[in-house]
């Protein structure tokens, strides 16, 4: 199979997949379903409940999907993942990057209420001062001057924030350092802003919790809401300050736990955008009336392997042998993999930034299209791998080892699939190493990862900005997302150097230094890299110009139009 | 009996307390973390758990929850839903639960009955096998395929009821789920109706009415069903808090916000949420204490050589 | 009964026939009596009830295949099938009883395959294995836990009752997912730790159903009898109201099985229950359950699988309940 998600897979740097409509499939809508699409808006599906609206708070990635359609930041992305001016409407950078001043356009919040520059710094200070999930955007990824002491607790004064209202449209953020993608992490939710004074009237904890606490100034109102809902909705904001663009006249969310239910949703009309997961691509691509309506676009994230290198895991650190993460890396047949059991369009990876996610802002190259880059260390090469086990074997004087491998049993159809048949390849084509496989909830597996009490863990992480640094920042040592506890002095040195220290300036040099602590990554097999998550959507053909990201905001309505 | 019901509510109450202990130190053991996080550093993890008071002595914390406890405050959340008060977020699903697993026990209940005294009644016959054989099949299938079942032929063959629940349509959009959520129910009344009926049927004393000329509905109703309700009354009791509480995966597939899906979101979402898990579990202990009450109470009512309220003659019989 | 003890200082020995007890004498004879003939004719009405024969047949068949089918497979039940020509090629999602096309074609799967290239026949019935364990132990739980406790709580009644009846609502309002995730940090996870979760909780329905048939009966008149003749409390809970209670307790059981089924499964959203690659009709259900729609017949090989071991269970049940009734013999 896959020939045609394969195609179909558009998710280089956000390009839009957009669905043309082909033909009038689906003439029988309004069943009378209760998440049907009447006229003129669209019901779309989300995987997970919208945990909150509290740009402080939220963390996944549909309550981030949901907010953006209610709130506009300074920018905004554009069909290709870009920013482009939203309530922004001149940006000024410094000659030495590291002052950006936004001059804000009129808008107002959907209480009358005009958008002024406090609205952004209070929302600012805040994320600051409650040091939440996301806080590191402010600090460690956007660089913003004073962030970092405050989200540390070193400083008590939020108001040393280095972001300032020069007057109700003038709003100046400081750098500690230059960022290159600064203006691409404003349309990302934790930089939104949020009407002070309408906050300040609310009972503590109730801000976003119903749509009379909740403010938009975006596409968008929200309409009906409750915490936990399994069903919101959302309609067109009069009052936007680009409304005229806005064609949807409202979006119905329905959340649906089961591919197999999205999939007879999707057919009943009750759905216009539905999400599938392998089993169910499989028949849909067997469908005739179905097949065409779907659409893979990338999801961003990346399953890889980690391995635990300390002492007390792995049989006393056997893990912590390079040969042997070597061996059982090269021992996985990533391609079947993808085609056998994700089966949605996923792609394997090969290297330690999955690829179709951040481009060279000078050549517009993406960072690992080249998959074939370390072909020399990661790849399924059955005999090399047996080569890399006997020289672990020799260098650890053992010849039978027997790891467990922990993953998380709810973080999506195929994963239990996926650590299956990674067993059976491990322990197949290495003789000598077992494989025990120890499902738990995702909380509890980061929670043994952050402890150190674990061998190997199948785990996700996806790209926050679009920057291979959301991935390569995490392997320096000592950072709390190093969970195999890796150090190297030369890989460190070059990271340094990528965020704060001589390459800061010079973006090829950056780029190519980014290439070099890969090399490394990959060489030492610090990880296992599998494969890059695709989403398989079914889009109704009445239904055209979402636009699909795999970075920040995986869905955007604002061009989406419907054809009666 | 006024004065047994007052002695009941007051040691429901000490075991509520118990149980709000014991619940309270075992979620603080859970595996899992209040705050899970990939992006806080150790630090601001840390600062997260002081400002929760996690950090303080158990018994200081516990001391904490109880006095909140009692002015009717659950708490936030700390992984689900955080921003908003607990007491928010399970009033809604309460408010779903509570109606569909009601409308559910009545279904399954009412349904059972019938299928069950109709068995009793034809013994030995086909309807007597059929309604056998639904009752066995119908603890096998679980309610959630059942459901799908439904929804499939009759939310997307034969649209007629909606496909996802839709509060603004509660009883029309309830139909599916509680028929789904009544089938182990009415199969567990219907078997437990049918297989007492005819125990007590071929008893002396409804002979002995037969004999004196009663028959037909008179006599089930007053000798036949009533001396068999004790048994499914006692089945049923625990069944309706079940029903109640809601049920996770019919919620999760019809798209309910209820009661079950926050509490295996709760435990096994994104990270363990002591709050919600204490306030979901204080409910479902409420709960089943007080149909506990309720059910020891009926038993007197429906048989009253029935005495748990024996004051002077329990003594007696405890040496 | 007889003793004898050896008399150091006295010149008469005293014998057995010495001393009859007369009220001992008369329940052992009594119940001698009765009970030769009455399991003789428990026995006799039970092989003769022609539906606890289809039950039994039903059961011992499933027991059976659980044992064989695994066994006669061509295929283990965690293997993934491939094709030999190319490795990368695996023999999955392939429907009941095979396929005509492709590189398996002609190979034959009673079940069809699942979602890894796996023979679902071999993986029904080595999942059934874990599933009759499950039925067993929550049979032996309710028998021997469950049915004392109630029996005990609603003879004795008053303060006894109290206390026994406030632990079982403590036992039962702990989040069965809570203890079970507090217990898997102690105890290894897999099958022992999923039979400690069902010990937990499993009993208490059996133990309200129990104490209710208790509640009812201890009032009546032979037991009021009995007890007037200076019969002991466990002889007369476990000998005389025992037997009158069966009904109920039979029926209990039989509903209790299931529910044990899916709550090995239901362990599984901790990461309690059987670990994959192992599989139990449970966990097959479950997993049949995300393909229900597209691939049907994921989920009714295990679905069938178990109704038929609950029609052998419950048939058998019926039988023992009607043989075990005096009342029903003549049925």
């Amino acid at each position: 199979m896959s020939n045609l998600t394969r195609r179909s897979f558009l998710g280089a740097a956000g390009t839009a997949a957009m669905f043309l409509a082909a033909c009038g499939g689906s003439g029988d809508s309004g069943n009378g379903g209760s998440g049907t699409a009447a006229g003129n808006s669209i019901s779309v599906m989300l995987y997970t409940n919208v945990m909150s609206l509290d740009t402080d708070l939220a963390t996944d990635g549909d309550s981030f999907e949901v907010i953006a359609d209610c709130i506009d930041g300074l920018t905004q992305m554009d069909a290709d993942g870009a920013a482009k001016e939203a309530l922004a409407k001149k940006i000024e950078v410094s000659d030495d990057n590291l002052t950006y001043t936004f001059t804000l356009r009129d808008a107002t919040w959907s209480n009358g209420d005009p958008v002024t520059a406090d609205d952004f710094v209070f929302a600012w200070r805040r994320i600051c001062k409650n040091a939440g999930e996301y806080a590191y955007m402010m600090s460690d990824i956007g660089q913003i001057k004073g962030a970092a002491a405050i989200i540390n607790g070193e400083e008590e004064d939020e108001t040393t924030l280095a972001v300032t209202a020069k007057d109700d449209k003038t709003l100046v953020v400081e750098l500690e350092v230059p960022v290159p993608f600064f203006e691409s992490l404003m349309y990302f939710p934790t930089f939104y802003p949020i009407n002070q004074k309408f906050y300040e009237g609310l009972d503590d904890g109730t801000y976003g919790t119903s749509p009379a606490t909740f403010l938009s100034n975006g596409a968008y109102l929200l309409s009906d809401y409750t915490p936990g809902t399994a069903s919101l909705s959302l309609v067109k904001n009069p009052d936007y300050w680009d409304a005229d663009s806005v064609a949807l006249e409202g979006i119905n969310y329905q959340v649906v736990g089961s591919s197999d239910n999205a999939l007879t949703a999707f057919k009943s009309n009750a759905l216009d955008v539905a999400m599938i997961s392998g089993n169910q691509v499989a028949a849909v691509e067997d469908d005739a009336d179905l097949a065409d309506k779907l659409t893979v676009t990338g999801a961003g994230y990346m399953w890889y392997l980690t391995f635990s290198q300390t002492k007390n895991n792995a049989q006393g650190g056997m893990l912590a042998n390079q040969n042997l993460r070597l061996a059982i890396s090269n021992a996985i047949d990533r391609e079947a993999l993808v085609d056998n059991y994700v089966m949605d369009g996923s792609l394997a990876t090969y290297t330690a930034v999955p690829p179709q996610f951040a481009a060279s802002a000078t050549t517009g190259e993406d960072f690992s299209a080249d998959q074939q880059k370390f072909a020399d260390v990661i790849g399924y090469d059955v005999d090399r791998a047996q080569k890399f086990f006997e020289d672990a074997k020799k260098e650890l004087k053992k010849d039978s080892f027997e790891f467990t491998m922990i993953y998380g049993n709810n973080e999506g159809d195929e994963v239990a699939k996926v650590a299956q048949a990674i067993k059976e390849q491990v322990e197949g084509n290495l003789s000598g190493i077992t494989l025990k496989l120890q499902p738990m909830t995702k909380a509890e597996r980061l929670d043994k990862m952050q402890n150190d009490n674990y061998d190997v863990a199948l785990t996700r992480w996806g790209p926050d900005y679009a920057d291979p640094m959301t991935y390569l920042g995490m392997w320096i040592t000592d950072n709390d997302n190093n969970y195999g506890f890796w150090s190297n002095k030369e890989y460190d040195a070059i990271i340094a150097d990528c965020v704060t220290g001589k390459y800061i300036s010079d973006y090829d040099a950056r780029w190519n230094a980014m290439y070099d602590a890969e090399t490394l990554v990959m060489e030492e097999a610090v990880i296992a890299p599998l494969y890059t998550k695709a989403n398989a959507n079914l889009i109704n053909s009445r239904v055209t110009g979402i636009e699909f990201h795999p970075v920040a905001l995986n869905r955007v309505y604002k061009n989406t139009t419907v054809s009666e | 009996m006024g004065k047994y019901i007052l002695k009941r509510v007051g040691l429901a109450l000490v075991t509520l307390f118990l149980i709000i202990f014991i619940l309270f130190v075992l979620v603080r053991i859970m595996p899992g973390n209040p705050f899970p996080s990939e992006r806080m550093s150790a630090e601001q993890i840390a600062n997260k758990r002081a400002e929760m008071g996690l950090d303080d002595p158990i018994l200081v914390q516990f001391g904490r929850y109880f006095i909140n406890l009692l002015q009717g405050d659950f708490g936030k959340g700390t992984s689900l839903y955080y921003g908003a008060p607990i007491n928010t977020v399970l009033s809604t699903c309460i408010y779903n639960s509570f109606r569909i697993g009601g409308i559910a026990i009545l279904e399954g209940t009412a349904i059972g009955l019938l299928l069950g005294i109709t068995a009793a009644l034809n013994k030995g016959k086909f309807l007597d096998s059929f309604c056998t054989v639904f009752s066995i099949l119908g603890v096998c299938v679980p309610g959630y395929v059942f459901l799908i079942f439904l929804q499939y032929f009759f939310a997307y063959k034969i649209p007629f009821f909606p496909y996802f629940f839709d509060p603004n349509r509660f009883l029309f959009s309830s139909v599916l789920p509680s028929l789904s959520l009544s089938l182990f129910t009415m199969s567990t009344v219907a078997r437990f109706t049918r297989n007492e009926m005819v125990e007590v049927m071929d008893s002396d004393y409804v002979r002995l009415a037969e004999s004196k000329g009663m028959t037909g509905g008179l006599l089930v109703r007053k000798h036949v069903l009533r001396n068999a309700l004790i048994p499914i009354v006692t089945v049923l009791a625990p069944l309706i808090v079940d029903l109640l509480t809601g049920a996770l995966v019919v919620e999760k597939i019809y798209g309910i916000n209820g009661i079950g899906k926050l509490m295996v979101d709760a435990i096994a979402g994104e990270g363990v949420d002591y709050n919600y898990v204490l306030a979901l579990g204080i409910l479902y202990s409420a709960l089943y204490i007080g149909i506990m009450l309720v059910v020891d109470v009926l038993y007197g009512v429906l048989d009253p050589r029935i005495r748990i309220a024996t004051v002077r003659g329990a003594n007696r019989e405890e040496r | 009964m007889a003793q004898t003890y050896t008399a150091t200082k006295s010149t008469y020995v005293p014998v057995a026939g010495d001393f009859e007890l007369l009220t001992n004498r008369d329940i052992e004879t009594d119940k001698n009596f009765a009970s030769q003939s009455y399991w003789k004719g428990v026995a006799i009405s039970f092989l003769r009830n022609r539906r606890a024969m289809v039950g039994l047949v039903l059961v011992l068949g499933i027991i059976l295949l659980a044992i064989l089918g695994p066994m006669v497979s061509p295929y283990n039940y965690d293997q993934i099938i491939r094709d030999p020509a190319n490795e990368q090629v695996v023999a999955k999602g392939i429907a009941p009883v095979g396929t005509n096309e492709g590189p398996f074609a002609g190979m034959l799967f009673i079940f069809g395959t699942d979602d890894l290239g796996r023979d679902l026949w071999t993986r029904t019935w080595q999942g059934a294995r874990v599933s009759l364990i499950i039925a067993f132990v929550t049979i032996f739980i309710d028998m021997i836990l469950g049915m004392s406790y109630g029996l005990i709580s609603g003879y004795f009644g008053g303060r006894v009752d109290n206390v026994m009846q406030r632990v079982v609502e403590i036992a039962n309002s702990v989040p069965r997912l809570v203890i079970v995730s507090v217990l898997a940090i102690f105890l290894p996870k897999g099958m022992g730790l999923v039979i400690v979760a069902l010990l937990l909780t499993e009993w208490i329905g059996m133990s309200k159903i129990a104490r209710a048939e208790m509640l009812k009966m201890k009032q009546q008149e032979y037991v009021l009898a009995s007890r007037t003749l200076g019969a002991k409390s466990m002889h007369i809970i476990f000998k005389q109201i025992l037997p009158n209670t069966i009904g109920p307790i039979i029926t209990q059981m039989m509903f209790s099985i299931p529910t044990a089924i899916f709550t090995e499964a239901f362990l599984s959203f901790v990461g309690v229950g059987i670990v994959l690659p192992q599989c139990s009709i449970g966990s097959l259900i479950e997993s049949g359950f995300n393909n229900i729609t597209t691939l049907p017949y994921q989920i009714l090989s295990p679905i069938i699988v178990l109704a038929l071991q609950m029609l052998g269970f419950n048939f058998i049940g019926d039988g023992f309940r009607e043989a075990l009734a005096p009342k029903l013999e003549d049925m």
